[in-house]
């Protein structure tokens, strides 16, 4: 929520660096529903995507044509307020849909159009096709659930709720789920789940204002890190992707000075970074601290207790330039770039881009950008990367909220290779579909 | 209905309440003098009685550029019904003409304006606050152009938790959750009949 816009308002007006790319509109999926649509989740390997919806229903679009493939209806009595695609399946597209009813669904459909949606072409013959099939349903939350997440693997499912619990689902054989552990460490509603990329570790983002991290020890989910920071309830989380520094700012390794060959060792060691935005109008970006080897494990006590050795250590690495005005409801990570767009109440959307710091690294530049006093940063060194604002778009559902922003891989025949969109998600019951594009210099 | 929160309210009487016509004549009640028998005072029946309504916008959320000014926003959440006594909030003054704050857009790339009401429960530790709360958002929402965001705080001070219920109020999915609730939508319904 927006603090008195009076005091804001000197922070506004900020053009200290223009902006290098603009937002351009691309298509918006059509027909759009007519009432509040909560998030957009693309498939992790077909060019389309899952809208859910405060109309109780689910919609599918296509990316290559921008139009609506299926409406899944008739499975819940509320708000679908999260959708999340099972990675991994062979043969059919599985859906895993989190509504304020308190339950989830699980819906099926089998792929007999694999080639027109993988090659893209041919976009607009989808006739009738199959429809998808209501699967089974989770019930066990209390109250609505917010968020569902499968992980990387597919093995497991996280779904979470204002009934401020998080819960696991492991699916033993086709549509018989187990509930594999219920995390309640939270004092408020989970808001939302993410997995890091490369292991079995779980996220969640609260209105207690806390972040929360999870793995498995010794057959039992357990918190491995409470992270405090954001002063008000924290709407979304996300992990890095795999593997970043061969696309990001660390993909040009010429002339680097020797900070920065450091810097980049020890960002490797941490592992993908996780992103994180508020009602506080904060993105901010958290960093693992590296586990010193063979530390902490053989110090001759016995552990009745659980280990301590599982704990992770989370800290403030930046907070991004403040460009929100009001509370930010969704930031997401791109897989190809590095960069990380964000969007939220005030209707905008803003992407954000790491670089080095210039003038360069060399001498002690002293001043700690990053953070505010709450995270101290364990190294003295002042950061030798910034986030710089590459674009920033007003209103971009007219007058209306933004829910949620996602990047997704672009399918339509305009695209240019390995290129990307946003997908925005907002309170006029649209989809857009944005692509960015570099600025042109231009001679004064 | 001994089991009301707060069963002797303050109340005020329909020429102290702020009008377009009487703008001169804006009184605001001095809290903590006298009002003591004011409740005795009979038949405020009359404040629910649709001709006795200033006229609000309800015609005016065709979304076009018109200004809306704190007056006119009062006007819409002053005619709620308390959920407890057959009172309006203004006759209450759970909402009052000078806690409600216009924010026009904070940079002429936006068209985003803000409207921020501040109430005042009748006593503070009403449990009810949320739901007044609730209904004066819900109301601004659906009468205002969409280009407003609506924010509803308790004034601070006044009440014991207000930390908590604002940031209930200000929690989008919180409300939109509440407003598919049968039960609470079927209370907010008739705090707001009296509407319009």
């Amino acid at each position: 929520m927006a603090s008195p816009p009076s005091t804001d308002d000197a922070s506004t007006p900020r053009h200290a660096s223009a902006p290098s790319h603009t937002i351009r509109a691309l298509a918006t999926l059509t027909p759009p529903s007519n009432s509040r649509t909560w998030q957009t989740a693309p498939h992790p390997s077909s060019p389309i995507v899952a809208t859910a919806c405060s109309d109780r229903t689910v919609r599918v679009y296509s990316l290559t044509s921008f139009t609506l493939l299926h409406s899944i209806t008739g499975g819940h009595k509320r708000s679908v307020r999260s959708v999340s695609w099972k990675p991994h399946v062979r043969g059919q597209d599985v859906l895993a849909t989190g509504s304020f009813d308190a339950s989830a669904g699980i819906w099926r459909r089998q792929q007999n159009r694999l080639e027109t949606e993988i090659t893209g072409e041919g976009g607009d013959d989808e006739e009738e096709e199959d429809e998808y099939q209501f699967a089974c349903i989770l019930d066990g939350h209390e109250s609505e659930i917010k968020s569902l997440n499968w992980s990387p693997s597919g093995q497991y499912l996280a779904t979470c709720s204002r009934d401020k619990s998080v819960w696991l689902w492991e699916e033993l054989e086709e549509d018989n789920f187990e509930t594999v552990a219920v995390l309640q460490e939270h004092d408020g509603d989970v808001k939302c789940v993410a997995w890091h990329p490369e292991e079995d570790l779980l996220v969640s983002a609260s209105y207690d204002d806390t972040v929360r991290l999870y793995r498995e020890d010794a057959d039992d989910w357990v918190q491995v890190s409470c992270i405090t920071g954001h002063k008000k309830t924290v709407w979304w989380a996300e992990f890095e992707g795999s593997a970043l520094s061969k696309k990001d700012f660390r993909a040009q390794r010429d002339k680097l000075a020797e900070e920065q060959t450091r810097h980049m060792e020890e960002l490797e060691k941490s592992g993908p970074r996780l992103a994180t935005c508020s009602d506080d109008c904060t993105v901010r970006i958290w960093r693992r601290k590296a586990r010193e080897r063979g530390h902490g494990t053989n110090d001759g006590i016995p552990s009745i207790i659980r280990s301590s050795a599982i704990d992770e250590d989370w800290y403030e690495e930046a907070v991004l330039p403040q460009r929100h005005e009001r509370a930010v409801y969704s930031v997401s990570w791109s897989q190809r770039t590095g960069m990380i767009v964000s969007a939220g109440s005030d209707g905008k959307i803003i992407v954000y881009k790491e670089k080095w710091k210039t003038p360069s690294p060399g001498k002690l530049d002293a001043t700690k950008v990053n953070g505010d006093g709450n995270t101290t940063v364990p190294d003295v060194d002042a950061p030798l990367t910034e986030w710089v604002v590459v674009a920033e778009l007003f209103s971009a559902h007219d007058v209306f909220e933004v829910n949620h922003v996602v990047w997704a891989d672009r399918a339509d025949k305009g695209k240019r290779e390995g290129e990307e969109v946003i997908l925005s998600t907002g309170d006029d019951g649209e989809v857009r579909v944005w692509v960015l594009d570099e600025q042109q210099e231009v001679a004064p | 209905m001994d089991d009301k929160q707060n069963a002797n309210p303050t109340i005020l009487s329909l020429s102290d309440l702020p009008s377009r016509r009487r703008e001169s004549n804006v009184k605001r009640r001095d809290d903590g003098a006298t009002g003591l028998f004011d409740d005795l005072i009979p038949q405020y029946s009359y404040l629910n009685d649709p001709f006795e309504q200033p006229l609000s916008s309800s015609d005016s959320d065709d979304g076009s550029v018109e200004d809306i000014d704190e007056q006119e926003v009062y006007d819409l959440i002053s005619s709620i019904s308390d959920p407890e006594h057959p009172l309006s909030l203004g006759s209450l003054a759970v909402v009052n003409l000078p806690d409600i704050h216009i924010q026009p857009p904070s940079s002429p790339h936006s068209s985003i304006s803000t409207v921020l009401v501040e109430i005042t429960p009748t006593i503070t530790h009403c449990s009810l606050a949320t739901v007044i709360g609730l209904g004066v958002r819900v109301r601004l929402e659906q009468a205002l152009p969409p280009r407003f965001r609506v924010d509803v705080r308790i004034k601070k001070g006044t009440h014991s938790t207000d930390e908590a219920v604002n940031k209930q109020l200000g929690d989008k999915e919180r409300v939109a959750a509440a407003l598919e609730n049968g039960t609470l939508m079927g209370v907010l319904r008739k705090m707001l009949s009296t509407c319009e």
